[in-house]
């Protein structure tokens, strides 16, 4: 174990975690990410037991889960792996696959709601042109916020997930600190 | 107070405000305009030309007149409608455009002299002398143009987007609209419906007629607690649908406290992006006027705004009032003011065969031709059979029938289409896919029509989309068919307006047709009519009909001018976003930023990322003493910089040799394992697009680095060419720009440094030589990327850690590295660095240079082809003798200014005898002047030779001596040590 000590996205020592009423924000430093692509002909695997989604799919396995990125192309996802060599793990169950080390690419965002699936809903037309009513649990897909790329994963009807690039990850906190903010002052606005 | 009983405000509660300093007060539920009227206060502001008073015309968001500037300090806002400002406590209101009293207005004298102010007045006067333009005429019309006044201050409030999703959007709320939403809601659609007025209803709220024998607020209120129970309904009052753009998206601005005094913590706007499936238009129509002489009076209203104040706000403009109409709706006005206590002093009727509907004297056959009244209307002036008499009255209704609002639907170049029997537009093809008109906006005017055409409406939009609905039990209603006489203006010789915002009247088009200005896009822009801030809402279908009768055409074979958005104003606040500052736009933040500002470090942006510039040390007063400084520490001893903002793109697959083979002009597929290579990449037109290294870290596995500034194209250039141009071959991209925190470790004792933080890793210039790469571990066990090459022209490496660690690993770097003179250096150090060493960067590399200008002309291989090969050896570029050289003064003490200039000595600095121009230049700490790089006609023949770099911007001209571009180390021993 390396003697350096990590910070991170938002430069912390620890995760940053805030409350907005109903609504809370966590950035997961924890989740390990890898993006997994097969190699032509390559039947799609099992890997870690996870069934692999189709477009527009987020699958869950336990502490793994896997979002379609593309054709033949998916981001693996592994819950408090980030400081292992989760890139090397996955490798190993596709042989064959072509796998890149994401996890310091990006910063990822939980976001829950502790009064169902309505904060969610508002928080998502603030901050994205995604027709919520058609993203349900399941669901993930890329687009923009605020000019920056993210993906958003529908975990459950009161869980969104928005993952968004690492060295954006002040301004993507900002956005979304402000939109729960404004929801939290007037939730029916 | 001229209030009348009943309406539709809250007299249980008083609201103070004040107009132009004066205080009033009025209930909840009035408008700014109703409660003016309330209290008697006809004039409300001054014409934008002419300065001549005015008052309120319509009841709603067509108003021409009615302009305010409301609120004070920051939040003051020019330009208000008072028509649909919502009054609220300590509301503050001013008039506009006068100097002086708004009774009194100095610039009237404008009204004197009118006759020299007629349209394309400025066009034909302000022509000659041609010098006073600029600095006289225009300062003295900009001065006297313009309504209201900014603050001049920042905006104070919150402003917010958002983005909605619909199966049927629903523009209106009036009887059509809500007939639309319910019909549409109940059959379980998502259906958004929106509304511009604080209260739904529409022209239901200005009527007196019943709905199934009651008052129509009592049916307006049960659908609305039905629609409180639909989830699927969303109901946005308050809020403008200001524009249809493309793949069914509309604009829509929702004023979420405009009503309020401060916004507290609301924002203030709110900028929504409907996207829908189908939408409905059913905003209703617009009354016209019919222009005749002085027709601007305060007073001088439409007569259905003037029956809307009466029902809904029980207020009217006069106690004694009278109508001029050419339709039956006239009649209506008179008859709910004669129901609501007003004396009505006549209804002076064009059409000589008009029956009175109610208690009130009838002038058929008869027009008004003139009024009286300095600051307010006192008279009008009836004309019937050639005979005239005045009529005493404080307030005039006109009517001269309704214009459908079509302008939504007019949108995508829609044209509207003229109804004979209306004698108005109406909606036409061509508009938005997917949007349906109902109601009066269609031109159904009746109320039973309205409400039958937006049910109808909803209904066959959802059989569209599969969505089966069944048409609602409807109420009863008024059902009266359409009476109207064509009747466009009252002749006469003074003047009559037709457009009252921007002054253009009866006459104006006259003349525009005179000088030959006659399609109607010419004689909008000659006139301006139409152009005001409410686009003519209120004038432009009556000056059509002006121009055809001076034409001899009909309407439709006059046409219409172009629709386009915004419906009405919108505020560039809103559509702006709502952040400043600093979060403008996003900023991306390089690993060891929060490290870097903590040494001080002063930040430069470069292009989303904000980079170090350098860190000043105490007792540096100056930029270039602290860049000096890191420039020659890192020559002496180690240097070390973020350099994470290099684009990183991992290449993998069993064809990646071959892609970055065809991607780079000099070859890449022979590179080995565990080794670097410098490569550059053309333009498909032969041009080079960018530089960078190429390493391969396994059989499959490449990772290929771009510059900063071009990381986002070169990406999609390679997105481009892997799923395009070459489908066939197996690579995947990614890039990992973000993941790895890459820092520069630059200098003689950059070894002696890393040797302190690898783990067990041969790093002797034989174990890992110049150009060499590798995965390894520091730091016991973190997981790093290694290559051994060089930007400063220095024994050199890169090393790459997860970016989570970037900070600590600087941190440990500079602690390990006090005894070696380890010193962070910035972006200006790094630009110092490479021009000492002669390496190309953005500047050279900018879109107007190749790779034989660069020097490089032998690095685009012809044992292959790839991107831009073929076309870098056409004629045009390899005839160019340009080629990079470095640059340096005679006289030391004189700068190098980048974009100067090359010209041979003694010649004229003309395009003629240009020679070149220099691309970087700075301060040389090793060569102790300026010097630059730059590109030099037969450059490379002319090392020696002096040459004349001419800044005309700063009237500069410096004698250049032209050396080879590599001021340091020209060799190259320095890398390989």
């Amino acid at each position: 174990m390396s003697d350096l000590k990590p910070i991170t996205a938002l430069g912390g020592a620890v995760s940053r975690a805030q409350s907005f009423g109903a609504l809370s924000i966590v950035e997961n430093s924890g989740l390990a990410l890898a993006s997994l692509a097969l190699r032509d002909g390559m039947t799609p695997p099992i890997p870690m037991g996870l069934t692999l989604p189709g477009p527009g799919g987020w699958t869950t396995g336990g502490d793994v889960a896997a979002f379609w990125t593309g054709p033949g192309q998916w981001m693996i996802e592994a819950e408090g792996k980030a400081e292992e060599d989760f890139a090397a793990a996955l490798a190993a169950q596709v042989p064959g696959g072509f796998v890149t080390e994401q996890t310091d690419g990006w910063v990822a965002f939980e976001i829950s709601s502790a009064a169902g699936e309505g904060p969610i809903r508002r928080l998502m037309e603030k901050v994205v042109n995604v027709d919520v009513a058609g993203f349900a649990p399941g669901c993930a897909t890329r687009t923009g916020l605020e000019h920056m790329s993210v993906f958003l994963i529908r975990r459950a009807e009161d869980r969104l997930a928005i993952i968004g690039m690492r060295t954006l990850a002040a301004s993507l906190w900002h956005a979304l600190e402000t939109a729960a903010t404004r929801l939290q002052d007037h939730p029916a606005a | 107070m001229t209030r009348l009983n009943g309406g539709l405000i809250d007299r249980s509660q008083t609201l103070s405000f004040s107009f132009d300093g004066k205080s009033y007060r009025g209930h909840p539920g009035d408008t700014l305009a109703s409660a003016l009227l309330a209290n008697d206060q006809r004039l409300v502001g001054r014409s934008f030309k002419y300065h001549r008073p005015r008052g309120v015309i319509s009841a709603g968001s067509e108003e021409p007149n009615a302009l305010v500037e409301l609120r004070n300090g920051a939040r003051q806002e020019p330009n208000t409608r008072a028509t649909v400002t919502e009054l609220f406590e300590g509301l503050v209101a001013n008039s506009q455009n006068h100097m002086g009293r708004l009774e009194f207005d100095l610039l009237a004298v404008n009204d004197w002299l009118a006759p020299f102010f007629a349209a394309g007045f400025y066009y034909k006067t302000f022509m000659w002398p041609k010098a006073f333009w600029e600095k006289l005429y225009e300062p003295a019309i900009r001065r006297a143009a313009g309504l209201g006044s900014l603050s001049l201050q920042p905006d104070p409030d919150a402003y917010d987007k958002g983005f909605l999703h619909c199966d049927l959007l629903v523009i209106g709320g009036g009887a059509a609209g809500l007939a639309a939403a319910l019909t549409a809601a109940r059959s379980g659609a998502q259906v958004i419906l929106v509304d511009e007025d604080f209260r739904l209803g529409g022209r239901l709220l200005a009527e007196s007629h019943a709905l199934n024998d009651a008052p129509a607020v009592g049916w307006i209120a049960g659908v609305e607690a039905e629609f409180a129970t639909l989830p699927n309904l969303r109901v946005m009052r308050r809020t403008t649908v200001f524009g249809a753009y493309d793949h069914g998206i509309f604009g829509a601005v929702e004023r979420v406290s405009d009503h309020l005094a401060t916004p507290g913590k609301r924002v203030r706007q709110t900028l929504w992006r409907i996207t829908t499936k189908h939408s409905i238009l059913a905003a209703g129509a617009t009354e016209r006027h019919i222009p005749f002489a002085n027709n601007d009076r305060p007073g001088v209203m439409l007569a259905g705004a003037m029956r809307a104040y009466a029902n809904r706000w029980a207020v009217s403009a006069a106690q004694r009032v009278a109508i001029f109409t050419n339709n039956n709706d006239g009649h209506r006005t008179a008859c709910d003011l004669v129901a609501k206590g007003v004396d009505i002093a006549g209804v002076i009727d064009t059409r000589s065969d008009a029956k009175s509907l109610g208690a009130y004297p009838l002038y058929a056959g008869a027009v008004v031709s003139n009024s009286r009244g300095r600051l307010g209307l006192r008279k009008i002036e009836v004309t019937r059979n050639g005979q005239t008499q005045w009529l005493s009255c404080g307030a005039l209704g006109v009517s001269g029938g309704w214009n459908p609002n079509v302008h939504l639907s007019s949108h995508h170049r829609g044209r509207p289409v003229w109804s004979e029997a209306l004698q108005a537009f109406v909606p036409g093809i061509g508009g938005p896919p997917g949007l349906s008109v109902a109601g009066a906006a269609l031109g159904q005017g009746s109320t039973q029509a309205a409400l039958i055409s937006g049910a109808e409406a909803a209904r066959d939009a959802l059989v569209d989309l599969g969505i089966p609905a069944t048409l609602p039990v409807l109420p009863h209603a008024e059902d009266a068919p359409q009476t109207l006489q064509s009747y466009w203006h009252v002749p006469g010789k003074p003047r009559a307006w037709v457009d009252f915002q921007n002054d253009v009247t009866v006459k104006d088009i006259t003349l525009a047709h005179q000088e030959n200005m006659r399609p109607v896009e010419h004689l909008k822009r000659w006139t301006t009519l139409g152009m005001a801030t409410d686009q003519g809402k209120t004038a432009n279908v009556t000056a059509l009909a002006v121009m055809a009768e001076l034409t001899g055409k009909s309407i439709p074979e006059t046409g219409t001018t172009m629709f386009r958005p915004p419906y009405t104003g919108v505020s560039l606040s809103v559509l702006g976003g709502g952040d400043s500052g600093e979060d403008f736009r996003p900023r991306r933040l390089t690993p060891t930023h929060d490290w870097a500002a903590a040494q001080g470090a002063v930040f430069v942006e470069a292009g989303p990322w904000m980079r170090a510039q350098y860190y000043p040390r105490a007792g540096e007063t100056h930029w270039r003493q602290s860049v000096d400084r890191e420039v020659l520490a890192t020559r002496a001893g180690v240097g070390l910089c973020d350099v994470t903002t290099l684009g990183k793109v991992d290449v993998q697959g069993a064809d990646a040799g071959e892609f970055l083979n065809r991607i780079y002009a000099n070859g890449m597929k022979t590179l080995q394992v565990g080794r670097v290579r410098y490569g550059l990449m053309l333009r498909e037109d032969g041009f080079a697009y960018d530089d960078g290294t190429c390493a391969r870290l396994g059989e499959d596995h490449y990772v290929v680095t771009t510059t900063t500034a071009q990381a986002g194209a070169i990406y999609r250039h390679l997105e481009f060419a892997r799923q395009c141009l070459w489908p066939e071959l197996e690579v995947h991209l990614i890039s990992t720009t973000d993941a790895w925190a890459q820092i520069a470790v630059a200098g003689p004792k950059s070894r002696a440094l890393l040797e302190q933080v690898v783990d067990d890793f041969d790093l002797s210039n034989a174990g890992f030589p110049f150009m060499a790469c590798a995965g390894l571990t520091v730091c016991n066990g973190l997981r790093a990327r290694l290559f051994r090459i060089s930007f400063s022209g220095e024994l050199a490496y890169e090393i790459a850690v997860p970016a989570r660690y970037g900070t600590a690993l600087m941190a440990r770097l500079v602690a390990l590295g006090k005894d070696l003179g380890a010193t962070p250096y910035g972006t200006e150090a790094l630009g110092v660095l490479r021009i000492e060493k002669g390496h190309a960067a953005g500047n050279e590399l900018n879109g107007q240079t190749t790779a034989q200008m660069l020097g490089m002309g032998r690095m685009v291989s012809t044992k292959k082809d790839s991107v831009g090969a073929v076309m870098s050896r056409r004629e045009g570029l390899v005839g160019e003798t340009r080629v990079l050289v470095g640059l340096q003064p005679l006289d030391p003490s004189l700068p190098v200014v980048a974009g100067a200039h090359l010209f041979a000595e003694g010649a004229a600095p003309k395009t003629e005898t240009d020679q070149g121009w220099i691309t970087s230049a700075c301060f040389s700490p090793h060569v102790g002047s300026a010097i630059g790089l730059g590109f030099l006609a037969d450059g490379a023949a002319r090392i020696g030779e002096v040459v004349v770099a001419a800044n005309p911007l700063e009237r500069q001209s410096v004698k250049l001596r032209v050396v080879p571009p590599h001021f340091v180390d020209p060799e190259g021993g320095r890398l390989r040590v």
